[in-house]
């Protein structure tokens, strides 16, 4: 067997881990619930398990798990419902309600969404987000496993506007090397593509184990006659002779049935015929295999249990997701040659998932459970972070951002309309180019507006990710915001505050739940009544309290 | 209780003296005056055709040739330079442009080659390579020591929400600052509410965030310097460049009417004010059919702003520092179709630049008489992007690391079009 079983299932010999997948589920109820250990509120300082930050408070919690699992903050009953449940086992149960949400499914369809389509080659594939997005969403829902997502996906064929699985390969245009770095950077972790041109500088990969692997990918086709769905657009298995006209100038073996690995020195000659073999365990098939067989069997052999980077690369992801940073730095960058920190952690999660049979819902449940990731946070710059000491401040992505300012100001999404209507909608839907068409379309409906100004590449690393001007003027000066905030409006989560006859501490307490999901501190409490003493009138001073908490850095973090 | 800092020149006291770190990218340099940051760094203008201009319609006229689409040539300003009909008044200005009639490329998807040209690099799913402007913006603003003024380092105009034209690895502070049009305030730039209310509202949010930032002090330093780099930027001088009507009504006419003129303008008060680097974006030039006509219409909205804006450029002493590009994604088919229009052919097509130190009033390279090959100095798309680096004074050497901890060069190779400065 390949060389990186040996590596990383020695040490999980070596530590006798066997934990099965179930038995972490069946333990998580223990392991989060405080009478096994100290309740975070009674626990006596220094923290016994010298985390520097001990675990988070429950107000914490809730807020943690209700933005990473439905994407955002839990709403003024769902904490006082918490804060007052008194049972040992209340953090897992609340982890299990969320998890069988319909928004957690939505929540994390769109964070693989933005996982493939950050990536696009393309700018016409933005139009696979809905797709995407609602394949997605059937699939984590339902509870189908990662493999069986992951199969899908690399397998798929058909009416890319009803086949949200065909993404990968919509994102790259159908070009065969493209499909071939994403399905490895996506499902595995390891950047081969490096290799394309020249051997891997610091990882083992040859230039052939790229061309070998590309060569599952090349009878891939993008279909682009109408009649084939609404867009135009059909992925199928091209297993005939290549159409004439079909070659792109650039690429003159585009077109043929097999993949060729150009000549470096002379790209004008006709490269070297790439028989198609997985790099990890050389499994191979004959040339002339149909493109169904192709990709039917690296489908297989990629979501194979006993594949550790397959499981390894959605554990190292979600946990970089939820716990700050991952085993391996880059989310998407590991591999065999790359060292992990805690890889006893990594393989312990990765087995059970495997032994799981890949089950999503499973591995949140496991990593939310562990202590890690109920530690308080430190800032990421912290170096009392090592060794997963304590939990990362994360910047929301946009999509939980947004769903959480409409949960503060108590907006349904539906009421925020579907974009412009009227002169300009009719004039961009006479517009003839049918594929970007729709592409525009979605991109005038308000969460994908927000998203342009406050979206970004979920694989990159977070410390990367910093906030930009456009996103500061959204949150200060947007009109539908002030609106949606104004005091002296009856429709309004404010208005109605306000109207509601309570008292200023009253208010401020409930923005306060509404905005941050926490009551103020004393002294916060006093500033803001402060200022609505000083201010022109009540609602003027409200509003200004509401705003300042939506446009507070504590609103666009998750602790 | 009533904050102690109720007016603008407050704020703007406060917000300079309390040091924003250049770590996020737009500076804090309040006391720069534009003038000085032009002296010291130089700037960019793209003029984007989008959809791919007909070169034969544009600059590389084919008169008396049947693939010239039955396109007049008209004479310029100099001598044996020949512009095509429907570009007068870039005609009087010629001694200013030079055109590039070998532009060479293999890339003919509008998608891909757009990508290409606004980056120097083919699409890759390993990387996001960083635009031309924000490659402008940040090494310019290097020069300056971080700092571009009050207003946003890249600006586009008029691209209708297209997303393909971001910093990409160098990240998202140099991303261009969007513009729906020129006649408009940019979005979310007008405070909601009087400004000694919005002035208070930021005080109260900033002791509001004193808890946080005791547990978390980085994020709460990065993201008070946010607010203040926004807030000042929306009560500065700086805003009056983006009113297009505070110019006097000859400048105006100089410029012409419609959309992109009205850009144009902008583009030149932008740069005046500071702005690296501005895109100006006119849609429609993928002409299938009736090419003809449509460039002649689409030529008519550009030729006037066009040289007006070179015009202005070098009255202010502001063009040798400026470069001006005129380009689009690729040229159209010698041959025209049976609906009279020209379809996707990057193999030759043309480019012209005005500033910056590019010698104006010649025509680089060649296609043979049919207008299919390109017969003399090639220039592809690395060359033509070590060509803007040298106008522009910028190392294309310089390396930034792909997320993947691969170097990527500014430029890929290509080397500068020597005839050109």
């Amino acid at each position: 067997m390949a060389i990186f079983q040996r590596i990383s299932w020695r040490l999980v010999a070596l530590l006798g881990i066997t934990l099965a997948f179930h038995a972490a589920r069946a333990s998580e109820e223990t392991r989060a619930s405080p009478d096994t250990r100290a309740s975070p509120d009674t626990r006596a300082s220094p923290d016994t398990r010298a985390s520097p930050a001990g675990i988070c408070d429950d107000a914490t919690f809730l807020r943690r798990i209700s933005q990473d699992l439905v994407g955002r903050q839990p709403l003024p009953l769902e904490i006082d419902a918490f804060l007052s449940d008194a049972s040992p086992t209340k953090r897992a149960a609340a982890i299990h309600r969320l998890l069988a949400d319909p928004e957690w499914a939505s929540t994390w369809a769109k964070y693989f969404r933005d996982v493939i389509l950050y990536r696009r080659t393309d700018d016409r594939a933005v139009y696979m987000a809905k797709p995407l997005e609602a394949f997605l969403t059937d699939q984590l829902h339902a509870g189908q496993s990662w493999s069986h997502i992951a199969r899908e996906m690399i397998t798929a064929t058909g009416a890319a506007s009803e086949h949200g699985q065909t993404a990968i390969i919509m994102a790259q245009m159908g070009e065969t090397s493209d499909i071939a770095a994403e399905v490895s950077r996506i499902f595995m972790g390891i950047q081969i593509q490096c290799a394309q041109c020249h051997d891997h500088f610091t990882d083992r990969w040859k230039r052939h184990q790229f061309h070998q692997f590309a060569a599952f990918f090349p009878r891939v086709e993008i279909d682009r006659s109408p009649g084939h769905g609404a867009d135009g657009y059909t992925v199928v298995s091209r297993d005939r002779d290549p159409r004439r006209n079909k070659k792109k100038p650039d690429n003159p073996r585009r077109g043929d049935l097999e993949h060729t690995m150009p000549d470096l020195h002379d790209p004008s000659q006709p490269g070297t015929v790439m028989q198609p073999l997985f790099f990890l365990t050389g499994q191979s098939l004959p040339l002339g295999t149909s493109d169904r067989d192709r990709r039917q069997a690296i489908a297989k052999w990629i979501t194979a249990r006993d594949n550790p980077w397959f499981a390894r690369a959605l554990i190292n992801r979600l946990w970089a997701e939820l716990v700050g940073d991952g085993f391996y730095r880059g989310v998407d960058d590991m591999g065999p040659d790359r060292t992990a920190q805690s890889p006893e952690i990594l393989d312990e999660l990765s087995q059970a998932f495997a032994d799981s049979g890949h089950d999503v819902r499973g591995t949140f449940r496991a990593i939310m459970a562990s202590d890690e990731y109920q530690h308080a946070s430190l800032s990421r710059a912290n170096p009392k972070r090592e060794g997963f000491a304590a939990n990362c401040p994360q910047r929301l992505r946009s999509d939980q951002l947004f769903t959480q300012i409409l949960a503060a100001v108590g907006v349904d999404e539906s009421q925020v309309g579907n974009g412009p209507s009227g002169k300009r909608a009719k004039k961009q839907q006479s517009k003839k180019s049918v594929g970007t068409q729709a592409g525009r379309r979605q991109l005038n409906v308000p969460r994908a507006m927000f998203t342009q100004v406050f979206g970004y590449d979920p694989s990159l690393p977070r410390e990367e990710i910093v906030g930009s001007i456009p996103q500061a003027l959204l949150l200060m000066n947007s009109q539908p915001l002030s609106i949606a905030i104004d005091g002296n409006r009856r429709f309004t989560a404010l208005g109605q505050l306000l109207a509601a006859n309570k008292s200023n501490r009253e208010v401020t307490e409930q923005v306060y739940l509404r905005a941050l999901a926490r009551s103020p501190t004393a002294d916060e409490m006093k500033t803001c009544l402060d200022h609505v003493q000083s201010s022109e009138n009540r609602e003027e001073g409200f509003e200004d309290v509401f705003w300042a908490l939506l446009n507070s850095v504590e609103f666009v973090y998750r602790k | 209780m009533r904050s102690y800092y109720g007016t603008r020149r407050h704020l703007l006291r406060m917000l300079s003296a309390v040091g924003v770190s250049g770590a996020l990218g737009w500076g804090n340099a309040v006391s720069l005056h534009a003038a000085d940051l032009r002296k010291r760094g130089k700037a960019c203008i793209l003029l984007w055709m989008q959809g791919g201009p007909s070169q034969f319609e544009t600059f590389s006229p084919l008169e008396g040739h049947a693939n010239g689409g039955g396109t007049r040539a008209i004479s310029t300003t100099v001598a044996g330079m020949q512009f095509a009909e429907y570009w007068p008044q870039a005609a009087r200005v010629a001694d200013r442009l030079a055109v590039i009639r070998s532009m060479t490329s293999k890339e003919g998807s509008h998608p891909r080659a757009s990508y290409f040209m606004h980056t120097g690099y083919l699409p890759n799913p390993s990387a996001r390579h960083p635009t031309l402007g924000s490659i402008v913006a940040s090494q310019c603003a290097s020069h300056l020591g971080g700092t571009t003024g009050d207003l946003p380092p890249v600006v586009r105009i008029g691209s209708r929400g297209r997303n393909d034209s971001g910093a990409g690895i160098l990240g998202m502070q140099w991303d261009p600052f969007e513009l729906r049009d020129a006649e408009h305030n940019p979005a979310n730039t007008q405070p909601m509410v009087e400004t000694d209310r919005h002035l208070r509202r930021l005080d109260l949010m900033e002791k509001l965030d004193r808890g946080f930032a005791k547990a978390l002090p980085q994020e709460a330093a990065d993201h008070s310097a946010l607010y203040k780099r926004a807030t000042r930027m929306i009560f500065s001088d700086g805003m009056r460049a983006f009113d297009i009507q505070d110019e006097p009504q000859s400048v105006r006419a100089e410029y012409g009417e419609g959309g992109f003129a009205s850009g144009c303008l902008l583009a030149r008060r932008l740069i005046e004010s500071g702005v690296s680097f501005v895109e100006v974006v006119s849609n429609g030039w993928d002409t299938h059919q009736d090419n003809a006509s449509q460039v002649e219409k689409l030529s008519g909205g550009v030729d006037r702003p066009f040289a007006a804006m070179v015009r202005d450029l070098e009255r202010r002493g502001m063009l040798d520092d400026t470069l001006v590009i005129w380009m689009g994604e690729f040229g159209r088919t010698p041959q025209v179709n049976p609906r009279g229009g020209r379809d996707h052919f990057p193999r030759s097509f043309n480019a012209v630049l005005a500033g910056g130190g590019v010698k104006g009033g010649q025509v680089i390279g060649r296609t043979d008489t049919a207008g299919i090959e390109v017969t003399d100095r090639p220039v592809t798309i690395p060359d033509l992007f070590a060509t803007f680096c040298k106008s522009l004074s910028i190392d294309p050497t310089v390396e930034n690391m792909s997320p993947s901890g691969r170097p990527i060069k500014l430029v890929d190779g290509g080397k500068a079009v020597a005839d050109l400065f």
